[in-house]
């Protein structure tokens, strides 16, 4: 135990000068140790299903690094621009927060400061060269397994972890991306047809605008149209555009729903919370809050059968892939808002 | 609603905490009918806490507590009638609108309307213009005096406060205090407010007490604090010397 308490006050001792790094390790030794232990124990299983994976699927995987090597050039051009505009945009970011941080007033050596905001900064690009040295070294393994092995993928590997790296310096060369300003996510919400009556009329039902909305402020602008860009590339050459608005429509629909589900589940916590000093059921606030968002999950259902209906898929198919939707959607919601409910804090302490 | 003759709020050894700590501990007290109570206490002493309880928002480990005769734990829809929680700016809804929010809470209590006085006390407020805000476009002070305005819904006989008046400004905290006062005479109801303001129970309040590590370390009686603010040295050295004498 008293080992075990030097070895905290070391670490957190050679941090003393960087305090955001300081900060964010006192924040994470902070939590419980269950809770310390999920990630790595994540990240172990996740790292042995993807080694098994690798394994069943070898033939795919030497196939994919062959074509890989003929796409070198592509593929570190894309990650160097990838990495050059997410490192510049993080850096814009962190900038922004740190000006307002609670750290912002305290002294640290410009030695230190360059060091620590290096690293805050690029840390996402060094994580991405990690990962695709896992990667690589999974494979390697892989490929050593296989009868027909066909050459190693360390090219792939150099080549695209240098485009990274390569792309995080020159992120430091290029111009300061537009700093995001989010709004409140009520800029987001459809304001037309809101009532302006004079009058107040007593009633749950807004509770149960309440999702739709966050759906609304979650589905920031910039995010819908990063979304839709992907869909566009990987749409084949000579696609017609009115089955390219269908397909638009399907992955935006699923989108919304994506949304609005996990919408559902948080604003049935918050709003259990918010009534608990009110005389009201947590049935009537439950059926309030809900009823409105399973409607829209049906309809929605309902909307993404009858567009894979018009993509070409047969009327049964269609059919059985909404009302499947419809249900699952529906039985999700209605179970992770009450096991969300039951988990959320009644009360929180203040003093 | 009637007035009740017997007590607004009775709490009854009370204990409540936070997993393991324990944060409120043997807690008794009742409130009359027209009494402004103000719980005093250094940060973290567990006034916050009484408050939840008292709400409904924390459930307590031991001990009763009742409004106007009801129980909140036997009775809670009774009792809860008759109570108006002022919440923390901070747990409002943010995507709703200040006139659904009032709508919400009015249709909780089965209302049919809202009172005119609670729209005169936003006019006084100066806050008629934002009920058709978003709850997220409102600053501190604009959310403080829209959770104040919720809790008078329904007319309840026990507006709980937690620290109502900060973030409120001289000319709304002072139209605040003096509805309140009014309405305590005119309704019989009670009030319980959680503050670190000295000038409340100067100027307002019928009984204070202070509270300290989870206990009722003092208890002032209405007389007590009329003798207070007749002493001869200014009233918040008075009070401090009185909790050291206890």
């Amino acid at each position: 135990m008293i080992a075990l308490l030097n070895l905290f006050s070391v670490k957190s001792s050679r941090l003393a000068g960087a305090p955001r790094l300081m900060a964010a390790y006192l924040m994470r030794s902070n939590r419980a140790a269950p809770q310390r232990l999920v990630p790595p124990i994540l990240l172990g299983l996740g790292g042995v299903l993807a080694f098994v994976l690798l394994y069943a699927e070898r033939d795919w995987v030497e196939e994919s690094i062959q074509w890989l090597r003929h796409q070198i050039l592509a593929a570190t051009g894309l990650a160097i621009i990838v990495s050059a505009i997410a490192t510049a945009r993080r850096r814009v970011s962190k900038r922004a927060e740190f000006a307002r941080s609670w750290l912002a007033a305290l002294p640290v050596r410009a030695r230190i400061a360059g060091w620590e905001t290096l690293f805050i900064e690029t840390l996402p690009a060094a994580a991405a060269v990690g990962a695709l040295t896992g990667v690589y070294l999974a494979v390697t393994v892989v490929a050593a397994f296989t009868p027909a092995h066909g050459g190693s993928a360390s090219l792939a590997w150099a080549a695209m972890s240098g485009g990274v790296m390569l792309g995080a310096i020159l992120s430091y060369g290029i111009p300061d991306p537009k700093p995001i300003d989010l709004p409140p996510g009520s800029r987001y919400v459809p304001h037309r047809g809101m009532a302006k009556t004079s009058t107040v009329r007593p009633s749950l039902k807004a509770l149960g605008l309440w999702p739709l909305r966050l759906m609304f402020a979650r589905a920031q602008p910039r995010l819908v149209a990063r979304a839709i860009l992907p869909i566009l590339v990987l749409m084949p050459l000579g696609t017609l555009a009115a089955d390219a608005m269908v397909i638009i429509a399907f992955y935006m629909v699923g989108g919304a729903l994506l949304l609005l589900i996990p919408a559902a589940i948080s604003v049935s916590g918050l709003s259990a919370r918010w009534m608990a000093p009110l005389p009201v059921r947590g049935f009537a606030v439950t059926r309030a809050v809900l009823i409105p968002t399973l409607i829209a999950i049906v309809g929605a259902s309902a909307a993404e059968g009858l567009f894979l209906f018009a993509i070409g898929a047969s009327l049964r198919a269609s059919a059985i892939a909404g009302s499947v939707l419809a249900g699952a959607g529906c039985l999700l919601t209605m179970t992770a808002a009450r096991l969300w409910r039951a988990r959320t804090p009644s009360a929180t302490s203040r003093g | 609603m009637t007035s009740v003759s017997g007590h607004v709020l009775a709490i009854r050894d009370l204990r409540a905490g936070y997993g393991r700590r324990v944060v409120l501990e043997n807690i008794s007290m009742t409130l009359a009918p027209g009494d402004w109570y103000v719980l005093l206490g250094p940060n973290g002493c567990g006034k916050s806490t009484l408050l939840d309880c008292v709400a409904g928002r924390l459930v307590a480990g031991g001990g009763e507590i009742s409004i106007a005769g009801f129980s909140l734990v036997a009775d809670p829809y009774e009792a809860k009638l008759r109570l108006g929680y002022a919440c923390a700016p901070d747990a409002l809804p943010a995507l709703l609108t200040a006139r659904q929010c009032l709508e919400v809470h009015a249709g909780a209590k089965g209302l049919s309307a809202i009172a005119e006085d609670i729209f005169l006390l936003a006019e006084e407020l100066n806050f008629t213009p934002y009920l058709e805000s978003f709850v997220d476009t409102l600053s501190l002070g604009t959310r403080q005096k829209l959770a104040v305005l919720l809790a008078l819904v329904g007319d309840p006989l026990l507006i709980v406060l937690d620290e109502a008046f900060n973030g409120l400004d001289p000319a709304s905290a002072l139209g605040l205090k003096r509805h309140l006062r009014a309405r305590l005479d005119r309704r019989g109801g009670a009030v319980l407010l959680a503050t670190h303001s000295l000038d409340i129970v100067e100027h307002y309040a019928d009984r204070a007490a202070v509270l300290i590590d989870g206990r009722l370390k003092k208890e002032w009686q209405q007389d007590e604090i009329r003798q207070l603010r007749t002493s001869r040295g200014d009233f918040e050295a008075a009070l401090a010397q009185s909790i050291q004498m206890s």
